[in-house]
């Protein structure tokens, strides 16, 4: 390959004017204005258990402009989910938690679709309500979630239903390496300790939002403010709906983080019963309340040492609450597994469980299960290193496998770039110099360190799909089926089309988010677009090329082979005098064709010309007992943090001073939204760390439905400029587009336990559990013990 | 029983029926069609909403739309040029990367601006003062402190 002139420069994102401008649509743009539009509004459960006993609308129907009422009579009685089909468009028999949707209304007005939905009289028989999740997946638990569970169609990863120890367990995944036992048996001595995650949520600043259209030959257009295909099947599943009948749009997304659909169900329920088109915007009370969250954990985690500070054994046992629906909990349940493949760690055993409680949902969050492993085990590090009288840098490194190294699950390890990272932010921070301590004696600073990875588990099993296409103007058209939420992906399939054409991003269109134009693809996840969508990018402008040379060799007098392509004019290498503009091989430039049947046949159409190309992973499976496979993720990053914390003894106020961020992105397309990508998570990590947690009262109610009760970050509590320092590694990665890979959730990982970390290297207290709020860090210090030895 | 109000919006007078408890985010939004100003929280507490009344930075998901009667409002619409240029503190929004979801970015821009006008050149505290009201989930805040200071020296 040349010299790459646009992959590896900070190209501006092709919508950033339109955004600055706030000229962008987004979903919650569409439908603005449009006579006729009905407005949803939908009726949650206000208990964490009930049975439905009746359902009386009469008095929500007769409020003037109200459409529709619907229920779970309404809905087909067929259960759908992601990996589990659990859960009904409405509840149809039992309200599983507090915000459980009963009911949906549709009315002329938002405050008449409101007063209907206070107005559905719901008749309930309240049930016991489980939320202890220990307590949940004893096998003699009286509260049952899901009595059905056990004849729950299971769509992909069935072995995850075996081996379940009590009737609200949904899933077990298990990884074994090695022999535990005699693992332990040659420790010179064992670590236990339990670690605790709550449960987060995207805080998305769009709020979830959709909008139905009936169309005129019986099919549906719905946008959406989610990812298009992950909306698509589900609802294709849950109405029992073809393909052809159903179009999913979206634009660009304000903010994604994993989040999935949410009032689409409704949008097109509402719109199949009353052929109206409707708008459902939720409040951002219902985008906690309805929302996905990041998984909470309860971790056991049980290290067999030796006095040379290399391991001998792991245990690990995971506890996961999943609340009262599956969704995508199973895969994010397997992929915690990963974080063992940052250390040698020969004799492994691995037991994660999905237990269902009447708690809000779950689902994907940046991170992808990760984040909050690591939470622990990078905890732990620190703590073993303690104990051994080690430097936690030195015992990290001492502990990292190198290149061509069998991992815990019988993957080869290739070109992670930890050691790298791990070295690049214990200089930047002088890790082996001590915090200056402020005058204020109260005060208390320190340094702490983590490492963090993510591993790409979902594109494994996907594939992309892109087409390249001519328009005639002489722009290349690339259709994806990613989607952009910010991050940047449109960008970057600009940038490979501008690479492999040799013009500017200027020259490339881009069309996406758009279900029946664009071809399939698994979607924007678990990090996977950057060298799955790069990768059919690339290979699909090569399959255009090779056509356009073809055509336009004759006209050259020369053969394919012996042309290129630079700013949109094919030229001969050898005589570059020689040339063509791609637009000439439109027909539609051609008016003197007109009538000339001659000169027609003479001139070949660019609307011939489409580049095609798939990118598929190749996976291996997966032993279900072992949980080995020798190609369970092509795709991984790496990376580590260093941060500097302060530490207020008097009110338990942790504020972070410094972080730094090394990552190994394989090859940066674009280094300006690379680092941004960093900094964002580096700063979700933060709110992560310190503040941000679902708190429930002991009937099951979200008590901080809101940004003033549930902190997010704000500009306030981050580093200043100059103590935010990114550094992008680049160990090219083997398989990735140009070298490069996706980074944008592992960002996050290192940074909870790093500031952990911090906090107990100032004031000697551990924390175990996340969000490390003042109030946990002062109880803790009054304790002068964290609850873990 | 809508009542017909008179809004001073971007320099023009608009007249717009409206409920007595619409929100001027409602009504510029929903009858006025300037989209550009988002509707995130509702409750105030992220500024993504954030316009200009007489000069001041104010949410405008908790600010009664009659209650702007008689004010002037500045919208993200009424700060690009006629021709389409940008204003400075939005070029320094783009060449700055501080653009990623963009959902945040009008009430970032508007915040911004209010900010300018009382003080032309802020530390990098005073910004992160200013600013404490407006949220971002996707960048950090890094990039738009950076644009902030940069939109100062520009203007």
């Amino acid at each position: 390959m040349a010299e790459l002139s646009v992959i590896g420069k900070s190209v501006n994102k092709l919508e950033a004017v339109a955004k600055a401008t706030g000229k962008l649509k987004y979903c919650s743009e569409e439908g603005i204005g449009v006579p006729g539009m009905l407005c949803g509004k939908v009726v949650f459960s206000p208990h964490a258990h009930a049975r439905i006993l009746s359902i009386d609308t009469s008095k929500a129907r007769a409020v003037k402009g109200v459409k529709a009422v619907l229920t779970g009579k309404d809905t087909p009685d067929n259960r759908s989910g992601v990996l589990i089909d659990d859960r009904h468009i409405l509840c149809h028999e039992t309200a599983r938690f507090v915000g459980d949707a009963v009911a949906v209304v549709a009315a002329d007005t938002v405050e008449a679709a409101q007063e209907a939905a206070d107005l559905v009289k719901v008749e309930y028989e309240v049930l016991p309500a489980i939320f202890d999740v220990e307590e949940a997946m004893k096998p003699d638990c009286p509260v049952i979630v899901h009595p059905e569970l056990p004849n729950y169609r299971r769509t992909i990863y069935e072995y995850m239903g075996h081996d379940l120890p009590g009737p609200n367990v949904h899933t077990h995944h298990k990884v074994r390496r090695g022999n535990i036992d005699k693992g332990f048996d040659e420790a010179d001595f064992i670590i236990e300790n339990r670690f605790q995650s709550d449960k987060i949520t995207h805080c998305q600043l769009e709020p979830y939002n959709s909008v139905c259209y009936p169309e005129s030959d019986g099919s549906f257009t719905l946008w959406t403010s989610a990812r298009i295909f992950e909306t698509l099947h589900p609802l294709l599943s849950a109405f029992n709906l073809p393909e052809n009948k159903l179009r999913v749009r979206a634009g660009y997304l304000g903010g994604m983080f994993g989040l999935l659909a949410r009032p689409e169900r409704f949008t097109l329920l509402i719109a199949m019963k009353t052929g109206k088109p409707v708008k459902m915007v939720y409040s951002r009370e219902e985008c906690f309340v309805d929302g996905f969250n990041r998984l909470p954990k309860i971790i056991y985690l049980k290290d067999g040492i030796k006095k040379d500070g290399t391991f001998t054994a792991r245990e690990i046992k995971v506890i996961v609450n999943t609340g009262a629906y599956t969704n995508h909990a199973p895969l994010t349940i397997r992929n915690g597994a990963f974080h063992a493949s940052q250390y040698r760690l020969p004799n492994y055993k691995w037991d994660a469980y999905g237990v269902y409680t009447n708690e809000h949902c779950v689902g994907p969050l940046r991170g992808f299960g990760s984040a909050e492993v690591l939470w622990a085990t990078e905890q732990q590090m620190d703590i073993i290193a303690g104990k051994l009288g080690m430097d936690a840098v030195d015992f990290r490194m001492l502990n990292t496998p190198d290149e061509n190294e069998s991992d815990v699950r019988g993957q080869k390890i290739h070109c992670t770039g930890a050691k790298e990272c791990l070295k690049k932010v214990a200089d930047w921070i002088e890790w082996d110099k001590p915090s200056v301590q402020p005058a204020e004696k109260h005060i208390k600073i320190a340094k702490g360190i983590a490492v963090g990875n993510k591993y790409s588990l979902i594109d494994t099993a996907s594939s992309s799909w892109v087409k390249v296409f001519l328009d005639g103007t002489g722009l290349i058209e690339a259709y994806h089926g990613g989607d952009d939420c910010g991050q940047g992906l449109n960008t970057v399939v600009a940038q490979v089309v501008a690479e492999e054409f040799r013009t500017t991003t200027d020259k490339v269109r881009i069309i996406w988010g758009d279900s029946h134009r664009v071809p399939y693809d698994f979607g924007t996840a678990s990090s996977r677009s950057t060298i799955y969508i790069g990768n059919a990018t690339m290979l699909a402008c090569r399959d255009a090329k090779k056509q356009i040379f073809e055509r336009a060799a004759d006209k050259l007098g020369t053969t394919p082979d012996k042309l290129d392509i630079k700013d949109g004019t094919i030229y001969v290498i050898d005589d570059p005098k020689k040339t063509m503009d791609i637009t000439e091989l439109a027909l539609k430039n051609h008016p003197e064709a007109r009538g000339s049947i001659k000169l027609a046949t003479c001139l070949e159409d660019s609307a011939g010309i489409i580049g095609s190309a798939t990118f598929w992973g190749h996976p291996s499976t997966e032993d279900p007992e072992t949980g080995q496979g020798e190609r369970l993720a092509i795709s991984y990053a790496y990376g580590a943090q260093a941060v500097e914390v302060a530490v207020d003894t008097e009110t338990g106020d942790a504020k972070v001073l410094r972080i730094y961020t090394a990552f190994d992105n394989g090859k940066t397309i674009n280094p300006q939204m690379c680092v941004a990508q960093m900094e964002g998570g580096a700063i979700m990590g933060l709110g992560s760390a310190l503040y941000e947690g679902y708190i429930l009262n002991d009937d099951g109610r979200l008590m901080n439905p809101n940004f003033h009760d549930y902190k997010i970050p704000s500009i306030g509590d981050v580093p200043h400029n100059k103590d935010m320092k990114i550094e992008l590694v680049e160990i090219p990665h083997r398989e990735g587009p140009y070298g490069a890979k996706g980074v944008s959730e592992a960002a996050m990982c290192p940074t909870a336990p790093a500031i952990a970390n911090a906090i107990y290297n100032a004031i000697g207290v551990r924390m175990p559990r996340i969000p490390m709020t003042p109030e946990r860090v002062f109880k803790a210090l009054k304790t002068n013990k964290g609850e873990s030895k | 029983m809508k009542k017909l109000i008179q809004l001073n919006v971007n320099g023009m007078e608009e007249e717009v029926y409206i409920e007595p408890w619409w929100t001027l985010g409602h009504v510029l939004r929903e009858q006025l069609g300037l989209t550009g100003t988002k509707i995130s929280c509702g409750t105030g507490d992220c500024g993504a909403c954030t316009v200009l009344i007489n000069g001041k930075a104010v949410k405008s998901c908790i600010y009664p739309a009659a209650k702007a009667i008689g004010k002037k409002i500045i919208t993200i619409e009424g700060l690009t040029g006629q021709d389409g240029s940008l204003h400075p503190i939005q070029q320094a929004f783009v060449d700055c990367f501080a653009v990623q979801c963009g959902y945040c970015t009008s009430g970032m821009v508007m915040a911004t601006k209010a900010l300018l006008d009382e003080n032309p050149h802020p530390s990098e505290d005073e910004v992160k003062e200013y600013l404490r009201g407006n949220l971002c989930r996707c960048t950090g805040y890094t990039k738009i402190v950076e644009a902030v200071l940069t939109a100062a020296e520009k203007m």
